[in-house]
Order: structure tokens, then C-alpha cells, then sequence
């Protein structure tokens, strides 16, 4: 009863650190402070990893080994740079390792996965999200198929996690005029699929 | 439509284009996500405007929850492999060295010898008590100081090593006198 009571006092206290303090602690073994990080950064990074695998269950999975990825690498931490740019960094690389095995699998079993999926997302996770966000997402999900993975992982840190082209080319590795390479030809290609797929959604958008 | 919806929408070609500085992005990202009519003007303009929002992925606790369990789990795991992979090293490490030990010992010149009790398979072959190197021994000063001419002597208990392994690199003789017969 007393050690659970004090671990709740030490979690109450770590939960007021910022990310870096907690990551230099996690540093130095403390498991305490690292699972509070997880705590606090796991909704960020299923979101990501959302976005770029679409589906929110694979999104966990990918969440779950970015941590532990985090966990066998933090004493590579350095506090001078941003916490947040090396976790999107691990969770993006992660997120695209994902995407390539996952196509290649459902090049092999079929397009049938990916509606069984729809269908489970729809139920679990779209409790608590808006209407709109919702449609929003699914519109994301269903016209983002053609990117590539680097262009959607691009675009995906740019409009939905508003990162700047300077961090989008240190997370994803490459120069920051091959990002904008990567930008220009996913709205192309977004575009194109809008309007292939959805003519009318962009018709009642533009009477609005 | 108010002025600052014109405004923002004279920024979509400079946003599309990577153009807009970081203050005014945030501020046309947030003016899309609260106005349709611009939204609906910039989607007609580029269709990749419709994301220009974030979309928070809500969790439910027990979802995070979950995660965290996985994660405790997996570092359990992590920790467990960090241990064998360290006993494993220092058991490579204790054998590495006893193996280096040997090694040494085996190549210094004579050494594994020095260190043998007379008789074993590994030392020449003894020389007869008699022979010349005996005689030679003896009156090149190998007898042990202190003692008299007949003690230096070896009795036919004598054996006499005739140690040469460093000939060739003229290196000095050794001659070994193991003489069980002498009372030291």
C-alpha cells in the first residue's frame, strides 16, 4: 500500500516535468519518467502513425514500438535538440517500414483487409472524434492510397502535424528541397484523386 | 465576407507555394478550421487544402492504458536480453582470457618446459648420467655454489636435462641437473 501511494505522489510530480526533463531522467534508467513520456506522447503518435499506416490498429502497434525503439535508444538522447523531432523521426520511420510490409502483404491477400479495417475503425475509434474530423480523416485515408510513403509521411507532418520544412527534412531524412518535391506532387496527386474519387465532396465544398 | 477572410485568402498561392512565414501559416491554418466559406474557397483552389487541419487521434484512457502495458511489457523483455547478451559477454570474456593465458604460455620459448616436473612426455629425452654433457656441465660451473668438488659431482641418481632450445637464435644453453641423490 505505501510504495503504490508513493509511486502515485513521485507520478504526480514527473506529470509537471516538461518532455526534455523527463527524457533526460528516462536517460538515466528512471522507468517512472519514461512511462510518463509514454503516457503523455502516445496519443500524438498513434495520430501520426495513424495517418500514415490508416488504420488506427496498426497505428498502436507502431505507437508501441516507437516507444520501445525510444526505450533501447535513449541514452542516444541529446537534450540540445528537440524531443519531439526525434520521436517523429522514429515514429514516421517506423510508420513507413509499416506501410511498405503492410502493401506487400495486401498486394498478396487482396483488398478485403482493408474493409474489414474501414469497418472496425468506424466502430472503435471514431467515439470521440467530431463528424466532420471523422469524414475528414476517412477522405484521407481513401484518396492518400496513391502517395508514396515518403510523400504521405511529408505530407502528413506538414498540413495535419504542422511541422516546417526544416523539420520535415531532418525527421524524414533528405534535403528540404526534396520535401518540397515531396509536398508539391502529393497535392498533385491528392488532387487528382479528390477529384477521381469525391467530385461531388469539392462540388458542395465550393457552393458553400 | 470580412476583410480578414480576403486577406487570408490572397496567402493560399504563398502557403501552397511554401512561401508563408510560420506565424501567418498557423494563422490561415486556424481561420480555415473555423470558416467553411474559406475553406471551401481554398479547397475549390487545391484540394489537399481539405487536411490543412490537425487531427487529433482521441484516445480513450484504457486505449493509452493498453499501450503503456504493451510498452512495460516489451521493456521487460528489452531488459531481459540487455542481461543475457551482458552474461554472455562475460562469459566470452573469461574464456577469451584463459585462452589468451594459454596461448602465451605456450609460446614463450621454453616456457610450457620450465614449467613441467621432470618425466613428463613433453621434456627431451634425459641424458644418460655418464655422458659427455654431464662432464660439461660441471666444469662450465653449473654445480651448485657453496658446495664441495664430490657433492658437484652428480651421483648415478643424476639426471641431466641438456635444455637448447634457442640454438639456432644464439641464444645460452640451459642444462638442467635434477640429482634426487643431493641433500640440500
Amino acid at each position: 500500500m505505501e510504495l503504490v501511494y508513493s509511486e502515485r505522489l513521485e507520478r504526480k510530480g514527473l506529470a509537471e516535468l516538461p518532455d526534455r526533463e523527463l527524457a533526460i531522467q528516462a536517460r538515466g534508467g528512471d522507468m517512472l519518467s519514461f512511462e510518463t513520456l509514454v503516457s503523455r506522447k502516445t496519443p500524438a503518435m498513434v495520430s501520426l502513425a495513424r495517418r500514415i499506416v490508416g488504420n488506427v490498429e496498426d497505428a498502436r502497434d507502431v505507437a508501441q514500438m516507437v516507444f520501445l525503439r525510444v526505450w533501447k535508444e535513449i541514452h542516444r538522447y541529446d537534450e540540445q535538440y528537440s524531443l519531439n523531432t526525434w520521436l517523429y523521426r522514429i515514429a514516421t520511420n517506423l510508420a513507413i517500414d509499416f506501410l511498405r510490409s503492410a502493401r506487400s502483404r495486401e498486394r498478396a491477400h487482396g483488398a478485403t483487409l482493408h474493409l474489414v479495417r474501414e469497418r472496425e475503425e468506424s466502430t472503435a475509434a471514431g467515439a470521440t472524434r467530431s463528424a466532420e474530423d471523422r469524414e475528414l480523416a476517412r477522405l484521407f485515408e481513401a484518396v492518400s492510397g496513391r502517395l508514396s510513403e515518403k510523400q504521405k509521411a511529408a505530407f502528413v507532418l506538414r498540413e495535419l502535424e504542422d511541422c516546417d520544412t526544416k523539420d520535415i527534412a531532418q525527421i524524414l531524412g533528405c534535403g528540404e528541397s526534396t520535401v518540397r518535391n515531396h509536398l508539391f506532387n502529393a497535392r498533385r496527386i491528392l488532387r487528382k484523386e479528390m477529384a477521381r474519387l469525391y467530385p461531388e465532396f469539392l462540388r458542395g465544398r465550393t457552393r458553400v | 465576407m470580412s476583410p480578414i477572410c480576403a486577406i487570408l485568402r490572397e496567402s493560399f498561392d504563398d502557403y501552397l507555394g511554401d512561401a508563408l512565414p510560420a506565424p501567418q501559416r498557423k494563422m490561415l491554418r486556424e481561420h480555415l478550421a473555423a470558416c467553411a466559406e474559406c475553406l471551401g474557397a481554398a479547397a475549390a483552389k487545391d484540394a489537399s487544402f481539405l487536411f490543412a487541419r490537425p487531427m487529433p487521434e482521441e484516445l480513450a484512457p484504457d486505449e493509452t492504458a493498453r499501450i503503456l502495458v504493451g510498452v512495460r511489457t516489451g521493456v521487460g523483455h528489452i531488459e531481459t536480453e540487455r542481461r543475457i547478451e551482458a552474461a554472455t559477454r562475460r562469459r566470452f570474456a573469461g574464456v577469451a582470457a584463459a585462452a589468451a593465458v594459454a596461448l602465451l604460455v605456450l609460446t614463450i620459448p621454453g616456457g610450457s618446459n620450465a614449467r613441467r616436473e621432470p618425466g613428463t612426455a613433453a621434456l627431451p629425452a634425459p641424458v644418460p648420467s655418464s655422458g659427455t654433457s654431464e662432464q660439461a656441465a660441471i666444469s662450465s660451473g653449473l654445480a651448485p655454489a657453496g658446495l664441495p668438488a664430490e657433492a658437484a659431482a652428480p651421483s648415478s641418481s643424476a639426471t641431466v636435462y641438456d635444455l637448447n632450445p634457442g640454438a639456432a637464435r644464439g641464444e645460452p644453453r640451459v642444462v638442467w641437473i635434477v640429482d634426487r641423490g643431493l641433500d640440500i
